[in-house]
């Protein structure tokens, strides 16, 4: 299966978008609920590797955008699959069925950002301790955190 | 941070027990804390605990400078730290669109094989104090120490070397650095027979690790399980190969794997992975070009919106630095695969049914370094 | 003058008796109850007993560190008293200066009872060791047999110490201790069972002086002095038998809630225990005092250090064994090794 058929494939599901982006990466942008049927997808076109799974914050759009990151160690291509949440209630279904490894790091995006990831086998903190609600947000407040000297 | 294993209490028979392998155990190789199910001397489940040295180094990150960031990799593996700084490193040359001399994609070769060397000898080490063998440490350590020495003339740092620059390397290597390599370099390869022969291939050793912790390979990768840990169940996945960076392409090497799946594949794998950085050592020393060790770049660095993730063989597995620039000195977002977070996720499913000795063993064949496991 | 100094050192029994001898007379003489000097005597014995185990268990220790040391290209202790002879003076010291800790929740009659249950056994086996010529504090007719049973009981100090540190770790090496020595009993009687059989007498004495004649009997039965030496370590706890303790496992194992006079006591009794399996091997393999030219006390020290470094040597080469190989090991390759050395050695002393 090459990058064209993928894209393919993926331009078909509805409301997601792919293209070869920089760098040779198939980046490809879908709603919450169509994504672990393009990873299963995926994983059935070599992409067996989940390298990792996270987020990141934009609140200036009021969203928290999800990145999965695949490999193939076949066709040796990248991919990344991303999603955009609603800042207000993230949540997302879990792919932990999917690829195993999710488990972990759904749990830490989790707790990192605050998205809840429906269907999760065993969610709960996995880093943090208590007391510390969603830190890698930008509006994250602790009376400990100083602001560091512009140099 | 500590949580409640998720054994309730209430629903344990009459032989089953909890002991707790605490945050502080002389083989948890940091600061990890596993919990057991036992029965007897069986392991009926395990869970394991991480999070207690998270110190938020992403969110630091944040208000670094790209430059800056560079020695925090450093402490996220201590033991493999070059090849940490280059999977950060890569990721903010390929979003400014720098092109690094090769002398110095040479020169960081030398480093990080030299790094894998070191971590794989405290590795041996650290397994052969684990399972009860005093004596290995202190000849893999003769080794380790001279690696050093050529490592802090190189770099300045003995364990946590900053080495890497962005856009290549602040200077040159010292003049003495390449004829000590190759004095390293002619008596190496007979120390890794001899250790090989001293621990690994000892009948003792072979008891307790053939057949014990077997990983098939699907769930490994299923779990993201990379590296040794990885190669010794089957499939030959080395981003030195796969995904060549920098100038692996041009050197030859073979990819140590193992059809065994238990334990001690995992440990006869990465005692040819240290055979194998050896050959390339003297590959990349005799090719080593002569010109610029740094690229041009520009003094306060800001690279263009956009994000790039650059994965990197450290001698766990696959590193990688997700970097988001938004056009400021400063990142918006870093995120950094560390390879111990997959391969201890897959401890539950290959350590069940083994006795309390067994799980030491499983441990320290996956070679875990716990801080960046809680990064 | 010579006479009495050459009598002494390579005939002591027979100047030790002429001594007791004449105060037996004197005391008779005055009209003093026999048994009231016979207790003196032993009591002296006891004294130097004593007084021996706790001068080698300081020069053992020393030995081990700097025999591990040799093989692992360090010095071992170099700093205090020469060579770094007082170093396990210094210490024991510090061991005994430290904060005698008392966990939570103990049983106090366990936990304060192991170290001495552990300890005591291995001192009252040195009544039968002979040390040279006629050095022996008592040279019992089932010499061997007391040996068995009397190191036998250590296996309660272990249990007991398992037990009353409220803690899992130390249970759990108590139990496994207790699985070990048990296990390595039986092969080592078997081990022992042909020697005794050659000799015909339990007696040490006479089996030292049996090898005289037959010539040593790690020659005639390889297979039982190999068998001792590995069944005799597991007893002792050593590596790679050293499951009870096993550092990277159990942090201590059962003695992980000892801590200064009574982790001292275990400590000595391990390098005791050291000491006795490498004397009874030496004694019942090697010729015991027997040897030209040298006093027969110096020759004796000599085949006991010889087999502590080969014991020592194991220790520091090996890895560790796990539990249920340990079990395995015993009862399914040493045990029946050991049954059909017993067979072959009967059959060919009956037919020889």
């Amino acid at each position: 299966m090459n990058t064209s058929d993928i894209l393919d494939d993926i331009n078909k599901v509805p409301g997601a978008s792919g293209a070869v982006g920089p760098d040779s990466v198939l980046d490809v942008l879908a709603p919450a609920k169509e994504v672990p049927g393009i990873l299963t997808a995926l994983k059935k076109s070599g992409f067996g590797h989940l390298s990792f799974v996270t987020a990141k914050d934009l609140p200036s759009e009021n969203l928290i955008e999800l990145v999965y990151r695949l490999f193939s160690y076949v066709s040796r291509i990248d991919a990344s699959v991303r999603t955009r949440l609603d800042r207000g209630n993230p949540s997302a279904p879990s792919v932990s069925g999917i690829f195993r490894t999710a488990e972990w790091h759904e749990r830490e995006t989790a707790e990192m950002f605050g998205v809840e990831f429906s269907g999760h086998p065993c969610p709960g903190k996995l880093l943090l301790p208590d007391g510390v609600e969603a830190p890698l947000r930008k509006d994250f407040k602790h009376e400990k955190m100083t602001p560091l000297p512009v140099v | 941070m500590p949580v409640q294993a998720p054994f309730e209490l209430e629903k344990l028979s009459n032989k089953e027990y909890i002991l707790n392998m605490g945050p502080q155990h002389p083989s948890t190789h940091g600061v990890l804390r596993v919990v057991l199910k036992l029965e007897g001397e069986l392991v009926k489940d395990v869970f394991p605990d991480v999070g207690y040295i998270h110190s938020g180094v992403e969110k630091l990150c944040e208000n670094r400078t790209y430059p800056a960031i560079v020695p925090y990799l450093d402490r996220l593996d201590y033991l493999g730290a070059v090849n940490l700084e280059w999977a950060y490193v890569l990721a903010v040359e390929k979003l400014c669109g720098i092109q690094v001399p090769e002398r110095a994609e040479y020169i960081r070769v030398i480093l990080a094989e030299l790094n894998r060397i070191m971590s794989h000898l405290l590795w041996y080490s650290a397994f052969g104090m684990d399972v009860g063998a005093l004596t290995p440490i202190f000849y893999a350590f003769r080794e380790r120490e001279e690696i050093i020495a050529l490592m802090e003339a190189a770099t300045g740092g003995r364990l946590t070397h900053n080495a890497l620059r962005i856009g290549g390397f602040r200077s040159d290597l010292p003049k003495d650095f390449l004829p000590g390599l190759g004095r390293f370099l002619s008596s190496f390869e007979r120390k890794v027979d001899e250790y090989e022969a001293l621990l690994i291939d000892n009948v003792i050793l072979k008891a307790r690790t053939k057949g014990v912790g077997a990983l098939d390979p699907e769930l490994a990768v299923s779990y993201g399980v990379t590296g040794p840990s990885l190669r010794g169940s089957g499939p030959a996945w080395d981003l030195r190969r796969t995904a060549p960076y920098s100038v692996y392409g041009k050197l030859d090497f073979r990819v140590p794997t193992s059809e065994g799946r238990d334990t001690w594949s995992r440990l006869k794998v990465r005692m040819d992975e240290m055979r194998e950085s050896a050959k390339i050592l003297r590959q990349a020393a005799g090719a080593l070009p002569s010109g610029e060790v740094s690229a041009k770049t520009p003094r306060v660095l800001k690279p263009a919106p956009g994000e790039a993730y650059s994965r990197v063989e450290s001698p766990r597995g696959e590193f990688g630095a997700w970097v988001v620039s938004d056009g400021s000195e400063r990142p918006y977002r870093v995120k950094f695969r560390s390879p111990s977070f997959s391969n201890l996720s897959v401890l539950r499913e290959i350590a069940v049914g083994c006795n309390i000795a067994d799980i030491i063993a499983i441990m320290g064949s996956l070679d875990l370094v716990i801080p960046e496991i809680d990064r | 003058m010579l006479h009495l100094l050459e009598a002494l050192l390579y005939n002591p029994g027979v100047p030790l008796a002429g001594l007791a001898a004449k105060a037996r007379a004197l005391w008779a003489a005055r009209g003093l109850p026999s048994p009231v000097l016979d207790l003196v005597f032993q009591l002296a014995i006891a004294a130097t007993v004593s007084g021996f185990i706790t001068v080698n268990a300081l020069f053992i220790i020393w030995f081990d560190r700097k025999i591990s040391a040799l093989m692992q290209l360090r010095k071992g202790p170099n700093r205090v008293g020469p060579f770094g002879l007082l170093q396990t003076l210094a210490d024991t010291l510090k061991l005994l200066s430290k904060e005698d800790i008392n966990p939570l929740r103990i049983d106090p009659l366990a936990f304060w009872l192991a170290p001495l249950l552990v300890f005591i056994p291995s001192f009252a086996v040195f009544l039968v060791i002979p040390f040279g010529n006629g050095l022996i504090a008592g040279d019992l007719n089932i010499g061997i047999l007391y040996i068995l049973a009397i190191s036998g009981l250590s296996v309660i100090g272990i249990l007991s110490a398992g037990w009353g540190s409220n803690n899992k770790y130390s249970l759990i090496g108590g139990l496994r201790s207790a699985a070990q020595m048990v296990s390595y009993e039986v092969p080592m009687m078997l081990a022992i069972l042909p020697v005794v059989m050659l000799t015909g007498s339990m007696r040490m004495g006479a089996i030292v002086d049996a090898q005289a004649g037959y010539g040593w009997f790690a020659f005639m039965q390889p297979v039982a002095f190999v068998i001792f030496l590995i069944a005799g370590n597991a007893e002792v706890n050593r590596a790679p038998f050293d499951l009870p303790e096993a550092e990277s496992e159990l942090v201590a194992g059962f003695n992980t809630e000892y801590s200064a006079m009574k982790f001292s006591i275990f400590f000595l009794a391990e390098y005791t225990n050291l000491f006795l399996t490498s004397a009874i091997a030496a004694s019942l393999f090697l010729g015991g005092w027997e040897g030209p030219l040298l006093p027969p006390v110096v020759w004796f020290f000599l085949k006991t250090y010889f087999v502590i470094t080969l014991l020592c040597w194991a220790r520091w080469t090996f890895p560790r064994i796990r539990v249920d190989q340990l079990m395995q090991f015993s009862w399914k390759y040493l045990l029946p090794i050991a049954l059909l050395n017993l067979l072959v050695s009967a059959a060919a002393m009956k037919l020889l």
